[in-house]
C-alpha cells in the first residue's frame, strides 16, 4: 500500500506513510477497495491542534503538513513552536516552519479561545493537551464546521483489573486521576459531535518529557544499577510516539473511527526488568545489574523512585489493528534505539538526573531488598 | 430483548468481520451511537471490581456466535472430520468439545480414542459422556494411532486432527497414515509451552520456540509433509465441563475448606486460561475456513491473562467465599513449585492474535462466568466434602510461619 513518502526524521531514510480516506470507496461490481488512499488526500483539510509543540503534535502536525493539510498549532506561545528535529533538512525544516500556522493564546480562556479559532473554519480538531471537559467544550460550541474532534485520552482511565490487557469495552475508574478525559469523553459524546478518543499506555520516543526510557538511560550512562520495585515482573507497555502520530492520522476523516475509542501502544507488552534491558540493548549498554526493593520499606517523600506506576499496565491494540488497518513499526529495542540516537544519544534530555532516591535504596542494602 | 443488527455485507470476509462483532462489548459500542447518553459510552466500575473489570458475555451468545461465525463465514461445509484423541490429561477435553462445535456447524464427525473403550481411564470425563456424542451423530471409535486405518474401519475424511501427541514418534503414524488416504486437512493440537521466554509478553505466532522440543518437531514434520492445508494450535490451559485434569479445582479444594492458599511469590505471574469452548470454536472455524487457516499456527487461548492472585479471587467469588493468599519464595524455602502449584511458576502468557487476523475469530471466554459455573459442579458431584490431604500445602505454610 503506497503512500507519500515523508522523512521519519531519521538520517536514515525514508518510509511509507499511510494515510487512509475514504475507506468506503468502492469500484464497480461490489469490489471493495477498503483502504484506496493514495498521495495526497483528496481535500486538504483545515486542522486545528491544541498543543502540539512538545512531543505527539511534533510529529503529527508535520506528517499532517507535509500530507497537504492546513494546521494551526493552538498554544499558549511559552516554547518556540517549531524546533529542528535531529536529521531533519534545513530544508524540510524551513518548508514545515513556512506552512505551518500558529494561534497563541490560553486555552483556559474560553472566551478569548472561542473568539480565536471562531473565524477560521476548522473541520478538524486534534486535541493533544485536553484535561477537563471543560476545556473542549468551548471549542466544540465556537467551530460550526466541525467534521471531527480527535482527542488524545489515556489507558490510565481503565479500572484496575486482574483481567488483562485493557480492551476498549473494559470498565473506566471514575476516580482515577485521568478522570477529566473520561469527562472529556462523555462530553464529545452528549454534544452529539463527530469523536475519536486515542488512549496510549506509555509513550516514549526522541523529545519525550516524560522521563520514561531517560530514566533508564541516565543509570545506564552513569554505570549505576538499576533499582526496580518489587520483583520487576510487573507488565506494562511502551509506544512509540511516531507510531501514536500515524494512528491520530488513520483515524482522521474515517468513518470506522468515528465516535470510537482505540488503545494506541506497542505490539508486545514488557516486564519493569525487561524494560532495562532493552534501554541497555538500544543505548549498546552492557547488561545492567537490576536491584529490586520492597517500595513499602522507604519513604522517598514526594520523589518518584521509579518513573512507572508499580502495577500491571497494559491495554490491547487488536481493535486499532483491524478497524485502522494500522500497525506499529516499532518493535521495543529499535524504538528505543530511535530514542537514543536521535535524543538522549546526542546529549539531550529533559530532566536532569537525579540519584537520591536510587542512594536510599541502595544504601539500604541487599539483604534488605527481599521482597 | 431482541437485537436486530442490519450489516451492509459484500464480501465474505466483510461478512467474517461483522459477525466477529458478534460480541456484546461491540454491540454496546454501536448501540451508544443511537442513544447519545454519557452513561451508554463508559461501563463505569468501582475500585471494589478489582477482579474482573471486564463487559459480561454470555453463554446464549457464545453458542450464537459459534454457530454463526462458522455458517457465515465458511468456505467449505459438510466435511468428514476425524479427531485422533488422547485418553487423558488437559487436552482431552478439547475433543469432546470440538465434536459437539463440528457438528454444529455442519460437519461429519468421528472420535478415535487411543487405547481401549474397555479401559479404566474411560470412566472419567469426557469419555464418560461420550453418549452426548453419539446422540449428536458423533462416530465414537477407539484404536492406536500406530494403526488409526484399522480403528476406523476405511471411512475417508477430508480433516484430521491430532489431539494426541506430544512427539515425532506418537504422531508421525498418523500423518503418515492421513497423507496415504488423501486427507486435504492436517491440524494439529501442540502446545503453548514450546515458546521461548521472553521478557516481552505475549507469547505470539512466530516467536521463537525451544527447537528440542517434542511438538515443534511435529509442526515442522507436517509442515513439510505437502497436505494441501495444515494448521497447529497451541493451548495453554482450559476450564471447561468435561475435564479431564483439574485446573480450578486447585483453587476450589483450598478455598472452600477455608484453607490458606498458597501462591508462589510475587503472585502477579499472569496466565492464560481459556474456556475450551474458545479452543473447539477455533478449530472449527479453521475447518470451515482451510485456506484462510492453511500454513498457520495459532495459539489456542483466551485473549485475557490473570495474575495467579487475580485467580484466588476470582475463584473465591465464584465459591461465594473470602480467600487467603500466603505468597511464598518457592527457591529459598525448597519447595518444588511443579508439585506444589498447577501452573508454571513464571509468566506464561499467550495471545491468540492469528485467529483474530485470519479466521475472524473472537474469543468469547468470561472467567469469572466460567468459574461460576465449575464451582457449581464442583458442588454438585460431591468434591467439598471431599477427604483431602494437603501435605505440600501444610510445609510451606509451616516454612512460612
Amino acid at each position: 500500500m503506497a503512500g507519500r513518502l515523508v522523512s521519519d526524521f531519521t538520517h536514515n531514510g525514508l518510509i511509507g506513510n499511510h494515510q487512509c480516506r475514504n475507506p468506503w470507496h468502492r469500484r464497480p461490481q461490489g469490489v471493495v477497495t477498503t483502504k484506496a488512499s493514495l498521495g495526497a488526500p483528496e481535500r486538504a483539510k483545515k486542522i486545528l491542534m491544541m498543543g502540539g509543540s512538545r512531543f505527539i503534535g511534533v510529529y503529527l502536525a508535520r506528517t499532517l503538513v507535509k500530507a497537504g493539510h492546513e494546521v494551526s498549532l493552538f498554544t499558549r506561545g511559552k516554547t518556540p513552536i517549531t524546533q529542528q528535529l535531529a536529521g531533519e533538512s534545513n530544508e524540510a525544516y524551513a518548508e514545515y516552519q513556512l506552512r505551518v500556522k500558529h494561534i497563541q493564546g490560553d486555552r483556559q480562556d474560553f472566551e478569548a479561545l472561542k473568539s480565536k479559532i471562531g473565524e477560521a473554519g476548522f473541520e478538524v480538531v486534534y486535541d493533544i493537551n485536553g484535561r477537563e471537559a471543560a476545556e473542549v467544550e468551548p471549542i466544540v460550541d465556537a467551530l460550526p464546521d466541525l467534521q471531527q474532534y480527535i482527542y488524545c485520552s489515556s489507558a490510565g482511565v481503565y479500572l484496575k483489573s486482574d483481567l488483562l490487557p485493557h480492551f476498549e469495552v473494559d470498565a473506566v475508574d471514575p476516580k482515577s486521576r485521568h478522570k477529566g478525559k473520561l469527562d472529556t469523553e462523555s462530553l464529545l459524546q452528549d454534544k452529539g459531535v463527530t469523536w475519536t478518543s486515542i488512549r496510549p499506555v506509555y509513550i516514549y520516543g526522541p523529545l519525550n518529557y516524560n522521563p520514561v526510557e531517560e530514566w533508564f538511560f541516565h543509570r545506564l550512562k552513569a554505570g549505576r544499577p538499576i533499582p526496580v520495585p518489587g520483583s520487576g515482573l510487573q507488565i506494562t507497555q511502551l509506544g512509540h510516539v511516531k507510531d501514536l502520530a500515524d494512528a491520530f492520522v488513520k483515524v482522521m476523516d474515517n468513518p470506522k473511527a468515528f465516535n470510537q475509542v482505540f488503545n494506541i501502544s506497542g505490539s508486545k507488552y514488557v516486564t519493569f526488568d525487561g524494560i532495562a534491558r532493552a534501554c541497555a540493548k538500544a543505548g549498546g549498554f552492557p547488561d545492567p545489574e537490576i536491584v529490586h526493593y520492597n517500595p513499602k520499606n522507604f519513604d522517598f517523600g514526594k520523589k518518584k523512585a521509579f518513573p512507572l506506576r508499580d502495577q500491571h499496565f497494559f491495554a490491547s491494540i487488536d481493535k486499532a489493528k483491524q478497524e485502522l488497518d494500522w500497525t506499529p513499526r516499532f518493535n521495543l529495542v529499535d524504538g528505543l534505539r530511535d530514542s537514543y540516537e536521535l535524543d538522549f544519544g546526542r546529549g539531550k534530555f529533559r530532566k536532569e538526573a537525579d540519584f537520591s532516591t536510587d542512594e536510599m535504596i541502595l544504601s539500604a542494602g541487599r539483604v534488605h531488598a527481599r521482597v | 430483548m431482541a437485537l436486530s443488527l442490519q450489516f451492509a455485507v459484500s464480501t465474505p470476509r466483510q461478512a467474517s468481520l461483522e459477525i466477529s462483532k458478534l460480541t456484546p462489548g461491540y454491540i454496546a459500542s454501536s448501540l451508544s451511537l443511537r442513544s447519545p447518553s454519557a452513561s451508554s459510552l463508559h461501563s463505569l466500575g468501582t475500585s471494589s471490581g478489582i477482579a474482573g473489570a471486564v463487559k459480561k458475555s454470555s453463554r446464549r451468545w457464545r453458542a450464537a456466535k459459534t454457530v454463526a461465525m462458522a455458517a457465515a463465514a465458511n468456505e467449505v461445509s459438510n466435511r468428514k472430520v476425524l479427531i485422533v484423541n488422547t485418553n487423558s490429561g488437559g487436552h482431552a477435553v478439547i475433543g469432546f468439545w470440538l465434536a459437539k462445535d463440528l457438528v454444529a456447524a455442519g460437519h461429519e464427525v468421528t472420535v478415535m480414542t487411543v487405547g481401549e473403550e474397555s479401559s479404566d481411564k474411560m470412566k472419567k470425563p469426557p469419555f464418560s459422556r461420550f453418549s452426548e456424542l453419539r446422540d449428536l451423530g458423533v462416530s465414537t471409535v477407539w484404536g492406536d494411532p500406530k494403526d488409526v486405518g484399522a480403528a476406523v474401519g476405511g471411512k475417508s475424511f477430508h480433516a484430521v486432527l491430532d489431539n494426541n501427541g506430544k512427539d515425532l514418534d506418537a504422531v508421525k503414524p498418523v500423518v503418515d497414515w492421513a497423507k496415504s488416504q488423501g486427507v486435504e486437512q492436517f491440524l494439529f493440537i501442540s502446545s503453548a509451552g514450546i515458546y521461548k521466554t521472553s521478557d516481552e509478553p505475549p507469547h505470539v505466532e512466530g516467536d521463537p520456540v525451544k527447537v528440542d522440543a517434542g511438538h515443534v518437531g511435529v509442526e515442522d514434520y507436517i509442515s513439510k509433509s505437502a497436505f494441501k492445508f495444515w494448521s497447529s494450535f497451541r493451548p495453554q490451559y482450559m476450564t471447561g465441563s468435561g475435564n479431564n485434569k483439574d485446573c480450578e479445582e486447585w483453587f476450589f479444594d483450598r478455598i472452600v475448606r477455608d484453607k490458606p492458599v498458597p501462591i508462589p511469590s510475587p503472585g502477579i505471574q499472569v496466565t492464560n486460561i481459556a474456556h475450551v469452548s474458545d479452543l473447539s470454536s477455533m478449530i472449527t472455524l479453521a475447518i470451515g475456513k482451510p485456506s484462510a487457516s492453511n500454513a498457520t499456527i495459532f495459539n489456542a487461548v483466551s485473549d485475557r491473562a490473570v495474575t495467579f492472585d487475580g485467580l484466588v479471587r476470582l475463584c473465591a467469588r465464584a465459591a461465594a467465599k473470602e480467600a487467603k493468599i500466603v505468597h511464598y519464595d518457592a527457591k529459598a524455602l525448597g519447595i518444588d513449585a511443579k508439585k506444589a502449584f498447577p501452573f508454571r511458576n513464571m509468566h506464561f502468557y499467550a495471545e491468540p492474535r492469528a485467529a483474530k487476523e485470519k479466521l475472524g475469530w473472537t474469543s468469547s471466554t468470561n472467567l469469572s462466568e466460567a468459574l461460576k459455573e465449575r464451582y457449581e459442579e464442583y458442588i454438585k458431584i460431591g468434591r467439598d466434602k471431599k477427604d483431602i490431604k494437603f501435605e505440600i500445602d501444610d510445609t510451606i505454610l509451616s516454612k512460612v510461619g
